[in-house]
């Protein structure tokens, strides 16, 4: 305001030239600039909320890659949220299979209840060596996703050590592998590499790696670390058991087995679990006749065999889906912080520099004043 | 009475219509199925899936998985199903001649183990093109 109006009265004065005054301010800009500054820093308003100290046009710069960085974690926000959606859509266009495997389990397994069940994939065994799938995401830029992640697992390894017990790494995921090849005393077995979008193709190979690792005994139990995704704003890195599986086609918990993960981690499956208990209660209502008549092409074992590998698969995408969905929650949160410090910076440095304009004006229009005066 | 056919992957959903009549590969070896077929549950294996709609015929590279059948409805669950149509020839080809140079490579019992796998995936893909040819 103050400014304006400061303008406008040297614009009205007849009796200075435009030329005049252009060239007062060239000449006197160098040299004027550190006395303005340090006059600025002075005054108790912009020394209360941080103290900005440095000239017209580098403030004029700050505030342009200011600027300049707003629009970026803007946009990053944005795209965020875009594929947050479409994280969404495909765990909706999933959803048919997993619910439609959850119902042929309960109903299979309704059936095999009273048989004695021997598949590869149920088999406990004593646990001498734990493979470990870390679910990290590629990018960074995401607040601490990727740190929590990876905290935990080393709060994992390092209780399975005390343990005494032999462990291998499954990295999924770019910022996993970095950091686990900058650590080369953890035995890592696979780095695999994440996509944009979670497909079963992924989910498969890891599958694959985890089947082989299990099946020819060379763990005897492994573990799933990601991030579950609660709510746009809250995400809890877990740990999940992935095999052994149970029969009962969910996660199971080795009975009489001191290896578990901490207690916690097993409660907090259970919410999991009871949303699926939910699920198959629902579906079991719906499906009682039919598995009345439902007879069985080959041995139940070997369906049971069958439909495993389908429920271990599902398993894993669903993690990385949840990976996925926590990553981008945690970028989105991430960059919309990133929005508003930007905007409350941009804001102090133009109030800074709209004063610091202001009084170097100020400055010129004394001295003219003063020289003009002086002739007279 | 129609046949409805189901095919579910964990992405999403490749077929779900109606169907005439199917050839399916479980682990104990082929069975058709027409409409009112008596309800089963059967294992499906890594092979190909033959569909007849009216007097044409489909394949598709099934992937191993579960198949229910009953009330002339088929769900088939699989983890990952490809339409013969969708798969590139030459593509498929490469990748069974690699699979089939792993499996002569793999050592120890878990390289073996995934060798035969993609072995296996790679071969029902080639099936599932000669089938249309």
């Amino acid at each position: 305001m103050s400014c304006s109006n400061l303008t406008m009265w040297m614009s009205s004065k007849p009796s200075l030239s435009d030329t005049s005054s252009l060239s007062f301010c060239s000449s006197l800009n160098p040299f004027q600039l550190p006395t303005h500054t340090s006059s600025s820093s002075n005054t108790p308003r912009s020394s209360s909320v941080t103290p900005i100290h440095c000239g017209l046009r580098e403030l004029r710069s700050r505030i342009d890659s200011v600027k300049n960085t707003q629009k970026i974690t803007e946009a990053m926000k944005l795209v965020a949220a875009a594929k947050v959606r479409r994280a969404q859509e495909a765990v909706v266009n999933g959803r048919p299979f997993s619910e439609t495997l959850v119902e042929v389990l309960y109903n299979i397994n309704e059936q095999l209840q009273t048989e004695d069940i021997d598949a590869p994939l149920t088999k406990i065994r004593p646990v001498k060596k734990v493979a470990l799938v870390v679910c990290t995401g590629d990018r960074g830029l995401c607040g601490g996703f990727n740190n929590n992640i990876i905290k935990k697992a080393e709060a994992r390894i390092a209780e399975l050590k005390g343990l005494g017990l032999d462990y291998t790494v499954i990295s999924v995921g770019k910022k996993g592998n970095s950091y686990f090849v900058r650590r080369p005393y953890i035995p890592v077995d696979r780095f695999l590499e994440g996509t944009t979008l979670p497909t079963a193709k992924e989910a498969q190979a890891i599958a694959d790696d985890v089947f082989s690792l299990f099946v020819s005994e060379e763990v005897d139990k492994v573990e799933l670390l990601y991030t579950k995704f609660v709510s746009l704003v809250k995400s809890d890195p877990v740990i999940h058991t992935l095999l052994p599986l149970s029969p009962k086609g969910e996660i199971c918990d080795i009975n009489g087995n001191c290896v578990d993960a901490a207690e916690d981690e097993f409660f907090r499956l259970t919410t999991r679990e009871g949303k699926l208990t939910v699920e198959r209660d629902v579906v079991r209502t719906q499906t009682a006749d039919f598995s009345a008549i439902l007879q069985f092409e080959q041995d139940p074992v070997q369906i049971l065999d069958a439909l495993l590998p389908l429920y271990l698969n599902s398993q894993i995408l669903k993690a990385l889906q949840e990976s996925l969905a926590s990553e981008l929650a945690a970028r989105m949160s991430a960059m919309s912080n990133a929005t508003d410090n930007a905007v409350e910076l941009k804001k102090n440095l133009s109030i800074v520099y709209n004063r610091q304009r202001q009084a170097k004006i100020t400055g010129e229009i004394l001295e003219i004043v003063a020289g003009a005066d002086a002739l007279v | 009475m129609t046949l409805n056919l189901c095919v579910l992957t964990p992405n999403r959903i490749v077929w779900d219509s109606e169907v005439k009549e199917i050839i399916l590969s479980t682990n104990s070896g082929q069975i058709g199925v027409l409409p009112n077929h008596a309800p089963i549950a059967t294992a499906v294996d890594i092979g190909i899936l033959r569909i007849r709609l009216n007097d044409q015929w489909l394949t598709m590279a099934l992937m191993g998985g579960f198949a229910r059948i009953g009330n002339n409805e088929i769900t088939v669950l699989v983890n990952d199903a490809e339409k013969g149509s969708d798969i590139d020839p030459q593509e498929a080809q490469q990748t069974l001649e690699i699979a089939e140079a792993n499996l002569r490579k793999a050592e120890g019992r878990r390289q073996i183990i995934e060798a035969n796998l993609a072995l296996r995936r790679a071969r029902a893909r080639v099936e599932a093109l000669n089938e249309i040819s």
